[in-house]
């Protein structure tokens, strides 16, 4: 019995922490661009981020967060009127402080159900990393529409999808491989097209995405 | 000798890569295009424009919509080729305005371009294949808009 009231203290502390969470966001206005919880409207300005602490590596986001830059150069794709390529308003730099906090609850946003743990192995070596190259560019047609890195190490590729050339340190592959698998899980509707994947197309394609950093450009 | 092979095998890799990469400066469109004219053709038969009961086929709002949707993205929101990712691609995506080199492909050869990307009919990679999101009636409802864009017929 007591286990069980403590087990309910516990369930009502975690429903109002989360509550607070989410109102920290609001607080501090991050809900007028971005979906913070799954049950808000359909916002079209700015990514979602109710499923942030499965997406984003951490680092990247405190980074990002104190000192933003732009990952889409002509804005979110889910607005209507993307394809004219308007100039995007820039993310608002946050104190370090409030960064800190708003970090804090992003990490904990997850979809759930979460998709299949996927035992992704080692990093690829420089022959496979060729080949995975090779499917994210020709096969897939990716780099139309994201940045990458070319072979002169700079970074190219198409500009309507988000920026990917240091999509390494700024995503999780496991998210990564749930999107490509099923992005439909995350938004109704895109503007990339879906790929039947098997799952070793997939975790070639997201480790050679993860090779994918800054510090690999000249 | 293991190693000159890897070395040989990686080459052979690397220049597969770099003439048949989307984005990479290659002379992709050069390999892809049909070769250049070297000299005029004979004078053709002078172009008579079909007849008006060759019922031009109605393009829904619907298909419209999926075309800026997704076609725009490169194809531009008029279709002249001109859209946001035009500029960084080593193939310029298809001006969809153009009846000169549309003229000349069949209505099967665009839906396949589409369902099954570029490569697939031996075009620019760019162009990926929209088979797992596009229906083909939707498709089809593109092939369709591609001819009111191009203002001519299959080949």
């Amino acid at each position: 019995m007591i286990l069980l009231r403590a087990l309910v203290a516990l369930a009502i502390l975690w429903t109002t922490n989360a509550h607070a969470d989410i109102n920290l966001l609001k607080e501090n206005k991050c809900d007028q661009c971005h979906r913070v919880s799954i049950s808000d409207d359909e916002k079209n300005e700015a990514p979602d981020l109710f499923y942030a602490g499965e997406k984003f590596q951490e680092s990247w986001l405190r980074e990002f967060l104190t000192n933003p830059n732009n990952i889409r150069p002509n804005g979110y794709s889910g607005r209507n009127d993307f394809p004219k390529a308007i100039e995007p308003k820039a993310h608002p730099a946050l104190n370090a402080k409030v960064a800190d906090a708003v970090a804090n609850v992003l990490l904990t946003l997850k979809l759930q159900p979460a998709g299949k743990s996927i035992e992704f192995g080692e990093p690829l070596t420089r022959g496979k990393k060729v080949r995975a190259k090779i499917l994210f560019e020709r096969n897939f047609s990716c780099s139309a529409c994201h940045k990458g890195i070319n072979l002169a190490r700079k970074p190219h590729g198409g500009v309507s999808g988000p920026s990917l050339f240091n999509a390494g340190n700024r995503l999780q592959q496991q998210w990564i491989f749930d999107w490509l698998k099923s992005p439909e899980k995350y938004r109704k509707k895109g503007r990339m097209p879906r790929f039947q994947l098997d799952d070793e197309t997939a975790i070639k394609l997201v480790k050679y995405i993860m090779t994918l950093k800054k510090e690999n450009m000249k | 000798m293991t190693k000159t092979w890897q070395k040989i095998f990686g080459l052979s890799f690397l220049l597969l890569f770099t003439n048949t990469a989307c984005t990479s400066d290659t002379e992709e469109s050069a390999l892809n295009e049909p070769p250049p004219i070297v000299a005029e053709p004979p004078a053709a038969e002078p172009y008579v424009p079909a007849p008006e009961e060759a019922k031009p086929v109605q393009v829904t709002q619907k298909t419209r919509d999926t075309y800026q949707w997704y076609c725009s993205q490169c194809h531009g929101v008029e279709g002249k080729g001109d859209g946001m990712n035009a500029l960084h691609l080593a193939v310029p995506p298809r001006n969809h305005t153009k009846a000169d080199y549309l003229g000349t492909r069949t209505n099967q050869h665009l839906f396949d371009a589409i369902k099954l990307g570029g490569l697939a009919v031996g075009r620019a990679p760019c162009m990926p294949a929209w088979g797992n999101t596009l229906a083909d009636e939707e498709i089809t409802g593109l092939v369709n808009y591609i001819r009111e864009l191009c203002q001519c017929e299959g080949a």
